[in-house]
Formats: C-alpha cells, sequence, structure tokens
C-alpha cells in the first residue's frame, strides 16, 4: 500500500505538463482597427529608395545580410551619419539647397543577389528609367580597381521627369557577398555630389587592411 | 514484498540518494549560472531547470548530458515523500523536523506548479491608451478574425505550435479549412526586389507575393525574438481561396472577402483578454538631477470593469506593482520620449506556495528549536 503512494508523484509528474497543451480558442471582441502596413508593402507613399529603412524599422532584427566586418571606409565630413538600420551596413543623408536631401546607403546582401544587370534595373526602375540589356550595361557603366576591389559603377537621371533623380551606384563584390554603395536624391544634388561619391569610393578597403 | 519491490523502495528511501541528488542541483545550478552568459535567463530555465534532461544537440539529435531540473526536483520530491512515509514516525519530539520537511516538500511542488503554471504577459501602453488584453512575450498565435460586423471581430486564433505540427486544421467558427503549406519558426523578410533571384513565393494573396522569406535560427537571448512565420493556404467547399505570406513581422492588416463575409489574418503574440481595462493616463521617468540614471519610473493607469464595479487610478512603480484579478502588474520598460510605458503582467496561481512553505519550515524549526531548549533548561534544572 505504502509503495504504491509513490506512484502517486511519479504520475503527477508526467502528467502536469500536459495542462499547457496548445488549443485553439475563438472569442468576440470589440472592433479593432490593426496597424496598418509598412508604406513599402501597402502600395502607398514612400519612394523606393526608402524600402530598406522602411523594412528594417518594420521588423527590428537581424537580416541575412553579409556576415562579418566586411569592408570600411571614410565617409566625407559632410555626410551626416544617419542611425544604423538591421538593413544597412551604413547610413548617411547628404543636405542640399532648399531643404533637398540624398540618400547614401550601403548594404550587403550574400552571393550575387541577382547579378549585376538585375540589380542596375532595380535602381533604374527606383528612378522610373526603362531596363537595359547587358549591352546596354557594358557601355553605361565603368570598372574601377581600387584597395584590391573590383568596383562596377553606375551614374543613371531622369533629367526629364517632373522630379528629376539621379543615382550613384557601386557594386562591389567581396568574400562570396555582394556590397551595395547607392547615392539617390535630387538630380542636381546627386550631381554636385559625384566627385565626393567617387573620392569615398577611393577609400572602400577590407577592413583587415584598414591601417 | 519480494526483492525487486523492496530494492526499488530502498533505492527511493535512501538518503545517499538525497546526498547524490543534492550534489547534481549543485552542479546544475553552477553549470546554468555559467551559460546565462550565453542564453539569458529565459532559455537557460528552460534549457536547465524547466526540463527532465539537460540536452546537447550534435547536428539535429539531442542527446541528454545531465538530469534537468524537473528530474532531480522530481527525484528530491519522491525521496522526501518516501522518507516521510517509510522513516519518519510521529512523535511530538520530532514535529518540528516533519513540519520543516513538509515545508521543503510544498517548495518543491510549488516550484513545479509555477514552471508549468505561470505565465508571463506584458502589456504596452501609450498615454491615452486604453487595453483590456495583454501579449505574450514569446509565443505567437494565428489569427483568423471575421470583420463583418462593424461593431464586433469575432477571432479564432490558432497558436503557432500548431501550424508547426503542419496538415490542415479545423474549426466550427471558420467557413474554411487552414491548410499549413510551410511553417519556419524564426525567419526574416526582404523586399523581393532587394533579391529578384529568389525562388517564387509559395503566396499568391496579400503582401506575400512581394517579399522574400528567409529562415534563420531560432535565437533564445533576452533582447531578441523568434518572427514565427507560415504560408497557410485556405480552403472553401469551391477549392482554393488563397495562400498568404503570415508573420509576426507584420501587423495582422492582410484582408479578404469570402462568402459574403471580410476577413483579417496574420501572426501576433499570443493575446490574453481580461475582463477589466486599463488606461495609461500618465509616465513619469525621474532621473537624478544632472544625470541620465534613472531615479523613478511610474506609470498612472485607470482601471475600468465593463459593469463599472471598478473605477480607479492606480500608480505603478517599481516595488508597487498593481495586484488585481489574480494578475500582478509589474512597471517594466519605459520610453518616456514616446509616452510608452510596458508593464509585465504575471499570471501564477501557486504564487502563495512559497510563502506558506517558508513559513511552515520557519515553524518547524523554530518548534524543534524551542523543544530541545526547553527540554535542556529542565534537564539542568533537575541537576
Amino acid at each position: 500500500m505504502r509503495f504504491r503512494l509513490l506512484v502517486l508523484p511519479l504520475v503527477a509528474l508526467v502528467l502536469l505538463p500536459a495542462c499547457r497543451d496548445a488549443k485553439i480558442t475563438s472569442y468576440r471582441v470589440p472592433h479593432e482597427m490593426p496597424e496598418p502596413m509598412p508604406p513599402v508593402l501597402s502600395g502607398g507613399a514612400g519612394p523606393a529608395t526608402n524600402a530598406s529603412a522602411d523594412m528594417a524599422t518594420m521588423a527590428n532584427t537581424a537580416v541575412p545580410t553579409a556576415a562579418g566586418d566586411g569592408l570600411g571606409w571614410t565617409a566625407p565630413a559632410h555626410w551626416k551619419t544617419k542611425p544604423q538600420s538591421a538593413m544597412r551596413k551604413g547610413s548617411y543623408a547628404i543636405a542640399g539647397d532648399d531643404g533637398a536631401e540624398a540618400d547614401m546607403a550601403v548594404t550587403a546582401f550574400p552571393g550575387d543577389v541577382g547579378g549585376d544587370l538585375a540589380n542596375v534595373n532595380r535602381w533604374r526602375g527606383q528612378i522610373e528609367l526603362p531596363p537595359i540589356g547587358e549591352a546596354e550595361l557594358g557601355r553605361t557603366s565603368q570598372h574601377l580597381d581600387f584597395n584590391g576591389l573590383h568596383c562596377t559603377f553606375v551614374d543613371f537621371a531622369n533629367p526629364d521627369s517632373a522630379n528629376p533623380q539621379r543615382i550613384l551606384g557601386a557594386i562591389v563584390p567581396f568574400e562570396g557577398a555582394t556590397w551595395f554603395f547607392k547615392m539617390m536624391g535630387p538630380d542636381a544634388l546627386v550631381a554636385r555630389e559625384k566627385t565626393a561619391f567617387l573620392q569615398f569610393l577611393q577609400t572602400v578597403r577590407p577592413r583587415a587592411s584598414q591601417p | 514484498m519480494n526483492d525487486t519491490t523492496r530494492q526499488f523502495r530502498d533505492f527511493f528511501v535512501s538518503l545517499k540518494l538525497t546526498v547524490v541528488l543534492l550534489a547534481l542541483s549543485l552542479i546544475l545550478v553552477f553549470a546554468a549560472t555559467l551559460d546565462q552568459v550565453n542564453l539569458g535567463i529565459w532559455a537557460v530555465q528552460e534549457k536547465y531547470f524547466r526540463s527532465l534532461f539537460v540536452l546537447w544537440h550534435v547536428g539535429d539529435i539531442p542527446i541528454p548530458v545531465f538530469p534537468g531540473g524537473y528530474l532531480i526536483g522530481g527525484l528530491l520530491l519522491i525521496n522526501l515523500i518516501a522518507a516521510h512515509i517509510y522513516r519518519f514516525k510521529f512523535t511530538w519530539k520530532k514535529m518540528g523536523i516533519q513540519l520543516a520537511h513538509a515545508g521543503l516538500i510544498l517548495l518543491l511542488i510549488g516550484e513545479l506548479l509555477t514552471g508549468l503554471w505561470q505565465e508571463d504577459y506584458q502589456m504596452r501602453l501609450v498615454e491615452g491608451e486604453t487595453k483590456n488584453y495583454s501579449e505574450s512575450y514569446r509565443r505567437d498565435e494565428f489569427v483568423l478574425i471575421d470583420t463583418t460586423d462593424p461593431k464586433f471581430d469575432e477571432v479564432v486564433a490558432i497558436p503557432v505550435e500548431l501550424l508547426a505540427k503542419g496538415g490542415e486544421i479545423q474549426h466550427p467558427k471558420l467557413p474554411f479549412r487552414v491548410v499549413v503549406k510551410r511553417y519556419y519558426p524564426n525567419a526574416v523578410l526582404q523586399l523581393r526586389a532587394q533579391n529578384p533571384t529568389a525562388p517564387e513565393s509559395l503566396a499568391d494573396k496579400g503582401v506575400g507575393p512581394r517579399l522574400v522569406t528567409v529562415p534563420v535560427q531560432m535565437t533564445y537571448k533576452e533582447n531578441e525574438r523568434n518572427w514565427s512565420t507560415a504560408f497557410v493556404e485556405l480552403v472553401g467547399t469551391e477549392g482554393s481561396i488563397g495562400t498568404w505570406l503570415v508573420t509576426a513581422q507584420l501587423p495582422t492588416s492582410q484582408t479578404f472577402s469570402y462568402a459574403g463575409r471580410t476577413w483579417r489574418l496574420g501572426i501576433r503574440p499570443e493575446r490574453t483578454y481580461k475582463p477589466f481595462s486599463l488606461q495609461l493616463l500618465k509616465v513619469t521617468h525621474d532621473v537624478y538631477l544632472g544625470t541620465d540614471i534613472p531615479k523613478n519610473f511610474s506609470s498612472r493607469v485607470r482601471l475600468t470593469t465593463p459593469d463599472g464595479r471598478e473605477d480607479r487610478e492606480v500608480l505603478i512603480y517599481m516595488n508597487n506593482p498593481l495586484r488585481y484579478a489574480g494578475l500582478t502588474f509589474y512597471q517594466y520598460q519605459m520610453d518616456s520620449e514616446h509616452a510608452t510605458s510596458v508593464l509585465q503582467v504575471v499570471r501564477n496561481p501557486s504564487w502563495l506556495i512559497p510563502y506558506i512553505s517558508s513559513g511552515l519550515i520557519t515553524l518547524g524549526l523554530l518548534y524543534q528549536f524551542v523543544f530541545h531548549l526547553a527540554g535542556f533548561i529542565t534537564r539542568r534544572r533537575a541537576a
């Protein structure tokens, strides 16, 4: 009889975890308004250039960008550093006249992220330019070599648009990942910053080899 | 009683077992304390104490390497009860020891019940906002909400653990079946425009086709969370209605219409609704003058019930929680810049047990001490 009493705690120990079984529930609550989708997904306002920032704000979590320290650089003094986000390795604002502002983003993703042509056409789409083919990419892009890195550089503008915009972009493959350096903003402002952008690119180097 | 039964009994009533279990629990606590640096307090509790075995994962295979808290605590409990039944004889002389042991047994049971029943939730409020629900820190639920009625939402909440099992889910309140096509316990999103060569999305409705889902390792760190993500197909009587991407990273605002009714769906932190509401009236964040060192965090809230029986203001601050309806609301986090306060909402039906058991142990030891003292004094006088 006494021995049987011992079995009780053992059985209780095994059965108690069953109290936490996941169950479907249904109930009625007063009508609630959910939070809206981030603009980049709802198709509402918000230029494509803010897509990364939106997504990073939406989910304050790490994204599978290229791992490790990767590349380092020195930004010009007049570029204002913006708060880091999960998707950006570097983020700057460049102020122009009359409150105009250009956005400079450094991002990195594993692999070739679809290749140069797909990414260049994505950038062209952001300033409402039609896609181009491989042959035209060869004609419109420049290849730069600096600090042991190879870079594809492009400069696109849509001066005939109602809202003329320009993109300066550099694609740098590095250790199995692809790094994107992109400046986008009002045509005149970004054109003015082209020299600074190219000088900035010359400072990009693997962190391990930084002085 | 045959030999095997006797051996079994002797094993459980043995004092050696007590010593071994106490030694094992010391090692367990030590190892868990060291591992807290890597895992954080929550994951350590789950891995070391609220488990039968501490598991190491070699690839995908879990290998038990040490007895966990439930096993050691459970065996200690059985050992104590067995010793009570077999070894101890009730006498007034030893009543104190009996009481102290009873307190110890109660303490162990209390910890077991706390581990199984305690629920930690949070309530995030912006100044002026009123809420009648709290949200889980770690558990998510997939919700399908019939929003047709302008006054009420009919909610069907499915814990994501059921999505993880895959297969089909049916519920009397749903005029369609839920077919789980894929479930990830943690995944992050990329815009498809940023990753144009990614495989096509399983989703064909809502925002899913515009996103790429990248599964990532589950995290157990205190300041990070897992983003439950799934692709679910809804199938009505006439066939598929569509496949949606649902994730805790997005608000539950994807909508669709079916059979004349409007629905909303998504994954959100698991909610528990209360029969009362809290409105955040004011957050106060005082710092010591000239420093950023916090002096006081407090939230002034208004507690109301629909029947009007309760309508009062309460000030919640550190060490002064609000206890109401079996729940305790602690001041947890604060963002005074955005006038936001986060209250920790704890339900622990067994919260009184540690107090009762400590009382029993104190009483037992006191009794034993006084009994011996009285005996000693009596003997001394007699001499």
